[in-house]
């Protein structure tokens, strides 16, 4: 369906920066009634290195359209994929993934 | 006519397989559903926590003084605590919860989300570590026109 999530990763002294930003539209409840759709926005998105869990958060309507997230870890080569997936209201999903530099 | 329909439903199986659940985490939308539709920070924050009872320390938010644009506030959290849960907060809108991260093994607390407030609000970001409740807040004016104020 839509653009994927552009994906940024960064690698600095040990310390992977992700930058991230999904394409949706977020329609909270007020929103979706004034422009006569659909409540949807994403509910869930985690990032996994290599198999394993570095980000997760459980989002509500209030995150703004085209949501940008930005978070650390530590714990990954250069080279290495970064997977983000989320989930919508209506089960969409959608995964993309991304090099770290 | 068959094969078309039987290779759809591999498609599907597989975008299935791809999902998340099966990572061993945590979706507070399916495991704490009341959190999401708490109208007040101290409710939400009792429904997440089982307690609104936080001390006010080692927590930093980062957050504008002004909004211009109530749609897009970018708000970052950060603390150098051992945390496991970190939720965002606000009471402009209908609802409280504005996002819940659980961090993982490898996870640093520094994480930038931009969310929309509907009016003046005070945004409060919480962190749970070692049984014990973080909070700060900060109240961002949100103007609308942009003239500031």
């Amino acid at each position: 369906m839509a653009k994927k999530t552009r994906i940024k990763a960064k690698l600095k002294k040990g310390i992977i920066t992700v930058k991230a930003m999904a394409k949706h539209s977020m329609l909270g409840h007020q929103e979706a009634k004034k422009a006569k759709k659909d409540v949807n926005f994403i509910t869930y998105m985690t990032a996994t290195v290599n198999d394993k869990l570095v980000y997760e958060v459980s989002t509500s309507q209030f995150l703004s359209k085209n949501p940008y997230i930005k978070f650390k870890f530590k714990g990954a080569q250069k080279g290495d994929k970064v997977i983000i997936s989320w989930v919508d209201l209506k089960g969409t999903t959608q995964t993309s993934i991304g090099k770290i530099k | 006519m068959n094969r078309r329909i039987f290779l759809t439903l591999g498609m599907s199986a597989f975008a299935v397989s791809l999902l998340p659940v099966n990572l061993k985490a945590m979706n507070f939308r399916d495991s704490k559903p009341k959190v999401w539709s708490a109208t007040k920070v101290d409710q939400a924050m009792i429904e997440l926590f089982g307690t609104s009872d936080a001390i006010e320390s080692n927590m930093k938010i980062k957050a504008p003084d002004i909004a211009e644009n109530g749609a897009v506030i970018p708000v970052t959290v950060s603390t150098k605590l051992n945390a496991s849960k970190v939720a965002i907060f606000q009471d402009a809108n209908p609802e409280s919860t504005v996002a819940v991260f659980s961090v993982p093994e490898n996870g640093i607390i520094d994480y930038s989300v931009r969310i929309k407030l509907g009016q003046t609000g005070t945004v409060t970001v919480v962190a749970l570590a070692d049984g014990k409740l973080y909070k700060a807040s900060k109240l961002v004016k949100v103007t609308i026109g942009g003239c500031g104020g």
